[in-house]
Order: C-alpha cells, then sequence, then structure tokens
C-alpha cells in the first residue's frame, strides 16, 4: 500500500518537473522575444537609417534615408524622370555591379546630400 | 539573396497581385514572410507606388480566401482520415471533447489567430476544418479577423513609411512573445492545478 503511494508520488513529480521546466522555458522565450521587440522602440531615433537592401527602390530609399530622389538616381547615373522603379539589385545587374558597390555609391551620395555637408569654410582670408 | 529580399523586389515591380498570391499562400499554411510584405505594401502606398484601397483590399481578400482554402481541404479530407485513425487506433473521445472545446472557444480562437497569434492561423483553419467548426460562424470570425490584421499590418507600413523593416522584426518579436505567452500561461494554470490538491489537504 505504501508502495503504492510512492509510486503515485514519484509519478507525480515527474509530471511535475516536466511542467514546471516547461513553463519556466516558455517564461524565458516570452522574455527573450519581449526585450527582442521593445529594444529597437527605444533606440528608435538612433535608428532612423534602415540598412540598404537588395528589394529597396531608389524612391525607397531616399524616403527612408529622407534625401531628395534625383541625387541617388544621379548617383547610379540614371535619369531623373520617369522615376526607375526597379528594386536595387535588378540596377545592379543591369548596370554589371555587386549590391555593395551600389550601396557604397548611394550611401557617399547620402552622405553628400545631408545637411550640414560639406560644412561652409571660415572666410579667414578676409578678417584683417 | 534572401527569398524576404526576393519576394518584396518583385513586390516593387508586380504590385497588387503578387501581393494577392503571397498573402494567400501564406494563409493557406507556406511560411512566407507575409507580414513583412504587408508593411512594405502599406510603404509602397504611402510613396505613391500601389494605391491604398486596392492592397488592403486584395490583401483581405487573399487572406480570407488561403483560410477557406485550408479549413476545406481538412474539412472533406482531413475529417474521414480522422476517422478511420480514431476508429482503428482509438481515441474517438478526445476528439470530441477537442471538438466541444473549439465550438465553446473557436471563435475568438479564430478571430486572435488572424490577427495578433498569426502564426496559429493556419492550424486553426485545420483543426476547425476537421472539427466540423460551422462554416458560417469560422467565415464571420474569419472575416472580421483578416480584415483587422490586413488594416493593422498595412496602416503601421504607411504610416511608418520610412521604416518598414524595423516594423516588420517589432511585429515579428511580438508575435512570438505573444505565442510564448500563451504556453507559459497554459503551463502555469497546470502547475497551479497540480498544487491546489496538496494546498487544500494542509489547510
Amino acid at each position: 500500500m505504501e508502495q503504492r503511494n510512492d509510486n503515485q508520488l514519484k509519478k507525480f513529480s515527474w509530471q511535475q518537473l516536466v511542467v514546471a521546466v516547461a513553463f519556466l522555458v516558455s517564461l524565458s522565450v516570452t522574455i527573450f522575444f519581449v526585450v527582442r521587440a521593445v529594444r529597437p522602440v527605444i533606440y528608435w531615433h538612433y535608428h532612423q537609417d534602415e540598412p540598404i537592401r537588395a528589394w529597396m527602390n531608389i524612391g525607397y530609399v531616399a524616403h527612408s534615408y529622407r534625401v531628395p530622389p534625383h541625387v541617388l538616381y544621379q548617383a547610379l547615373g540614371l535619369p531623373n524622370k520617369p522615376p526607375d522603379k526597379r528594386p536595387l539589385r535588378e540596377i545592379a545587374k543591369a548596370q554589371n555591379r555587386s549590391m555593395d558597390e551600389i550601396r557604397t555609391l548611394l550611401m557617399d551620395a547620402i552622405v553628400h546630400a545631408r545637411q550640414p555637408y560639406p560644412p561652409p569654410p571660415p572666410d579667414s582670408g578676409s578678417s584683417p | 539573396m534572401s527569398i524576404t529580399d526576393q519576394l518584396l523586389a518583385e513586390l516593387v515591380v508586380y504590385g497588387v497581385p503578387l501581393l494577392f498570391a503571397v498573402v494567400a499562400v501564406a494563409s493557406v499554411g507556406v511560411p512566407f514572410p507575409v507580414s513583412l510584405t504587408l508593411v512594405a505594401a502599406g510603404s509602397f502606398a504611402k510613396q505613391g507606388e500601389m494605391s491604398l484601397w486596392p492592397v488592403i483590399v486584395a490583401g483581405s481578400l487573399a487572406a480570407i480566401l488561403g483560410d477557406q482554402i485550408g479549413y476545406g481541404l481538412s474539412r472533406w479530407r482531413g475529417r474521414p482520415l480522422i476517422n478511420r485513425i480514431t476508429r482503428r487506433f482509438g481515441g474517438a473521445a478526445k476528439i470530441n471533447k477537442a471538438e466541444a472545446l473549439l465550438n465553446k472557444w473557436g471563435g475568438l480562437g479564430i478571430f486572435f489567430s488572424r490577427w495578433l497569434v498569426t502564426g496559429l492561423g493556419p492550424w486553426l483553419n485545420v483543426t476547425s476544418g476537421i472539427a466540423r467548426y460551422p462554416w458560417r460562424r469560422f467565415v464571420f470570425w474569419d472575416v472580421l479577423g483578416e480584415v483587422v490584421w490586413v488594416v493593422l499590418y498595412v496602416m503601421l507600413g504607411y504610416f511608418f513609411s520610412d521604416r518598414v523593416q524595423y516594423i516588420a522584426e517589432i511585429i515579428g518579436n511580438l508575435a512570438w512573445a505573444i505565442l510564448a505567452l500563451i504556453a507559459a500561461i497554459i503551463f502555469g494554470w497546470k502547475l497551479f492545478r497540480y498544487f491546489r490538491p496538496a494546498g487544500s489537504v494542509t489547510a
């Protein structure tokens, strides 16, 4: 009789352990994903610029980086009008360039298009 | 280039018809990055490259169509299979219990799995079909949930049109967090029920 009670207790404990582990794992996974979801919100203002990806077109990159589109068209040697809606991967293929090259050209144009750039030179020559 | 990049690149070129196809196929259960696609479509609508209303209407119709395919296939093909299995191996009582549970809570489950816990959507289509959840009620909750889903995701893309990837990342992580939280609540409740009889004996 006592042995049967022991067996029942053991079985009960084993089930409890499995459920407790599953509970802790699912709770940990919850916390992990909440942290991952909240982090971009906290650093929202530090991540204004999205990484340039092959699916984006010039219009989207200009919109995301807040620069006039014609600057980016010019950087890739494309006419400004009508707007080229091809994704960057298509432009890269047509120009026989890698996506890294395209990215570098666009980033260079973005940096130069943003204010204040270039900084105004000090007018040192005119002062006495 | 990843599947996500390829899909979004094609979305820029082919627009609404591709959006329809992607959302419909994903709603049947094919793991496509559909959340990012909807958010991106909202962003393209903001930039004037796609029209907002066709995006919302096509997205909603496609999601509903995909769900109906999942429900229909599992109702007509899945149910006879389950019947054969229970006849041979037993377990009919458990299936009946699951059916009763689905009839009681299925509506809310269907609604929330459309837009809040989207990963469960295709599974709920299949279980609803197998359990013969009433089709009219399924359609009602499905339409309601899918419209909420499409409008919510597209409008997020529309309002945060310059940060499509960040928005999709946040949404994706939140969806996993909610799924894990539901699991934690279920296991926590089971654990609570284990401890409750012991507490009542000592009291």
